[in-house]
This record gives structure tokens, sequence and C-alpha cells, in this order.
């Protein structure tokens, strides 16, 4: 049994990413951590040989993509339709739930300064986004994060992938400490009182 | 009001250099960072009344457009820093903790916002980055080949023999006049004649022989042409059923000789 040849023959029958575990099921003597390995060897082979694609990682799945630097011919075969890029305030939102992770609508809204609903139900609709738990405050709110298929539009492997928050050009520092001190509820998920009242009345 | 009118016009003259449309802002705060930034203001020390003015102007541009919900979000944060430039007006101590400054919680949100808006850049950048990348299936399955226009491999035998096919076109269908007229006096004449042999005739009697239509409308108008003159009656057992013509009270012979030769002629 070659490991190396069933998982390539794994990750060039699909068309979606794969998870190592899922690969393995090809075979009884598969374990992940084996294709794991098998992945990597392949990894060296394409790039030795200069493939024109690659194994990449999109969350926790493996995929064959072609490399970038091809983009430009294939892009002349546009019969298949293509993801539609995010509307700005889908991205705003992404970012926001994607480094606030797990967090609920009203904090969302905290931050934009404008209502969320409409772009969380979109986000849901497209997967993007799901509801991974309810907040401890009033009502129990609905927290969201992202999800796999997140990672897979970005091109992510996990969300260390983005740049950590005090790499951002950025930086919220000490002020963020100064108002905190005016918050009397420590718990992230909870929205500053301030905005609670105005989201209420308004 | 005469006491708003002026404050309009500075309100106007300071946001001028700064037309914006509010379209291109995700929300309120994303227009206070535009007006903040692209006048290199310092967004620990802003000038809220300057910023007010201009945050006012830009909304009077474009607010009557906007959706109901969309103008409350601008409007909202109008009034907050509206209360902000209040609350600047009053008295404070001298050397004020930077968390008294009621211009903090807005410089918070600001930055906060402004760094999740270089998060939008990374997203947007791993996004275009990815987008580059494609996986099986893109290239779509092969399209049915599109037709090659054909030559024309006929020859002029081919032509003629094709053309020696098609059938002479058939003789036009002939339709004829009836030939013969029939008159409901010959009619008349025949069912007179009948009634004077027998006691009752059978109506198709009158018209079978000839078969034609024109026979049985005639047969039919003489038939009730003589019903009216009580000559003869008319019964009809049930609907569709044969229709027979009985002798009635007047004498059927009373008619004229010559009309009955015509009918005799016709027959």
């Amino acid at each position: 049994m070659n490991v190396e040849q069933i998982v390539e023959a794994t990750l060039f029958a699909s068309q979606t990413p794969l998870a190592a575990d899922e690969i393995a099921r090809a075979d009884e003597n598969l374990v992940a951590e084996i294709v794991v390995e098998a992945i990597q060897a392949l990894r060296d082979a394409y790039e030795k040989s200069e493939r024109a694609f690659q194994i990449y990682q999109l969350g926790d799945g493996y995929q064959i993509l072609t490399r970038p630097e091809y983009a430009p011919y294939l892009e002349r075969f546009d019969s298949v339709p293509r993801a539609p890029h995010l509307s700005p305030a889908a991205l705003e939102t992404l970012a926001i739930i994607a480094y606030r992770n797990p967090i609920g609508r009203i904090e969302i809204e905290e931050v934009r300064g404008v209502s969320a609903s409409s772009v969380l139900r979109t986000l849901l609709d497209w997967e993007l986004v799901d509801v991974v738990g309810r907040g401890e405050g009033l009502g129990r709110p609905l927290l969201y994060g992202v999800t796999r298929k997140f990672l897979e539009h970005f091109g992510l492997k996990d969300l260390s992938d983005l740049p950590a928050s005090d790499e951002l050009p950025v930086v919220l520092g000490e002020l963020q400490q100064a108002m905190e001190a005016e918050s009397e509820v420590p718990d992230e998920v909870e929205p500053a009182p301030q905005g609670e009242t105005e989201g209420e009345t308004s | 009001m005469s006491p708003g009118a002026p404050s309009r016009d500075t309100v106007t003259r300071t946001v001028e250099p700064f037309q914006v449309s509010l379209e291109r802002f995700s929300g309120p705060l994303d227009l206070l960072l535009h007006l903040i930034r692209s006048q290199d203001i310092d967004i620990f020390d802003i000038p809220i009344s300057r910023i007010t003015g201009q945050f006012v102007g830009a909304l009077e541009e474009g607010l009557e457009a906007m959706p109901i919900e969309r103008a409350g979000e601008f409007l909202e944060m109008a009034a907050h820093l509206v209360r902000i430039k209040a609350q600047l007006l009053l008295p404070r101590p001298e050397q004020p903790d930077w968390e008294e400054d009621p211009r903090a919680e807005l410089v918070r949100r600001l930055l906060e916002f402004e760094h999740f808006q270089d998060v939008v850049h990374v997203l947007e950048g791993a996004e275009a980055q990815r987008g580059r990348h494609f996986a099986k299936g893109y290239v779509g399955s092969r399209p049915a080949p599109a037709l090659a226009p054909v030559e024309l491999e006929l020859t002029l035998a081919d032509f003629l023999s094709a053309a020696a096919r098609i059938p002479e076109p058939a003789p036009p269908l002939e339709i004829r006049p009836p030939s013969q007229t029939v008159t409901v006096d010959e009619k008349v004449s025949l069912l007179r004649r009948l009634l004077g042999k027998a006691k009752r005739v059978s109506f198709d009697r009158l018209f079978r022989p000839w078969g034609t239509r024109a026979h049985a409308v005639a047969s039919l108008l003489a038939a009730l042409e003589l019903a009216r003159q009580q000559v003869l009656r008319i019964e009809q057992a049930r609907p569709f059923a044969s229709i027979w013509l009985l002798a009635g009270e007047r004498e059927p012979t009373a008619v004229a000789p010559d009309t009955t030769e015509t009918a005799e002629g016709t027959g």
C-alpha cells in the first residue's frame, strides 16, 4: 500500500476540502497522523516538480488548488459562477466576529455603530457564521462565531492565520482599559452598560 | 428661525472642503473617522465643535435619501456629538483625568472601529488571495461543440432527381353547385299525390330517394305548409322517431293540376 498515492487519489477526486480523518477512511490502515505526513510529502513533491497545483489547508481540511500564478489563465474560463465578494458591511461584521468569537449581536452593533441584524442573517444564510452559544445577559442573547466555511472562503487554516490584534496598525491599548474600569460586568460577553441602555431605548 | 440661520451658514462653510457622499460610509463611525483622519486630526484631542459641524453638514446632504433606520443611526451619532460638545462647556478640574473627558468613550469606539477596519482589510486581502486558487471543477464541463458550417455537397443531378420525386400537384377539388333545384311546390304536389293514395306517408319518403339536403328542406317546408293548411297532420311518437304525415280533414286532392304535373316530372 502506498499511502501517498491513496491520499493523493482521494484529494484529487474531491471537490471540497477533506479533513485528515476523512481522508483516512480510504483505507483501514490509515490514521489521520499518517495522512498528514503523506500530505506533507506530497506537498514537497509538488513543490520540487513545479506542479501548477498544491495541497492547501483550509480550516481543518485539505484541498488541491491551483497555484495563484495560474489564476490569469483560469480566469478566462468563467463558466462556473464564483463565490461573490462580500459587501463591506458583511466584512466588517465578520471581522468583529472573527476577533471577538463568540459575540452577541448587540456587541457587534456597539462596535459598528449600526444595526447588524440583516447582515447577520445574510452571514448565517451563507454559513459563514453560526450560533455557537448563548450569553449570560438579559434574555440569554445568541452568540455568534465564524465557521469552517469562513476559513475556507478566506483560505485560512484557523483564526490564528489572522494577524493578532496587537499586530494591527491600530492597537487598542490603555484607552480600552480605562473604559473597562467603568464597566461593572467583567464578562466579555456582556455589552457595555451604556450600549445596552441605548440599544433598548432606540 | 433667525438664530439658526447664521450657525447653519458656518456649518456649510466649514464642511465644504469635505464634501462626502454618505453612501460610501458603512455608518456614522465610518463617517466620523473619515472626517478625523482626512484632516490629520489628533484622535485623542478631537475638536468636537468643528467635527460636529462637519458631521451635521454631511448629514444635510444625504440624510433624506437614506432609509429611515440608517438615517436614525447617523442622527443618533449627531445627537451624541452635540451632547459631548455641551459637556465640554461645563467647568472641569484643572488637570482632568482622561477618563473624565467626555470624549473618551467616543475615542475608544472610534479606535475600536478603526481597528476592525484594519481587520476588514486583512480579510479583503485574504479573500482576494483565496480567489486566485481554483479547485477541481472550476473549469466547467466541456460545452457542446459548435456546429461547423457544412459545405454544400449537392450536384445538379441530385437536385433534379429530388425535384423529379416531387409528386404532381393534385387536381383542385371540384365543388359543383347542385345541378337540380327543387322547389317547395314540387314537394307539396308530391305530398298531395301520395296522400291521395294512402292515409299516411312517411316523411322520409318525400326526400330519401334523392338523398340531398335541398330535398329534405323542401320536403319539410312543404309538410309544414300543408299542415298549416290543415291538409295533413304531422306526428312523431318521440324525438328522433320516424315522422308520419297523416291526411287531414281537408281534401288533399284540392290542388292545381299543373303543379302536380311539374312535381311528377321532377320525380
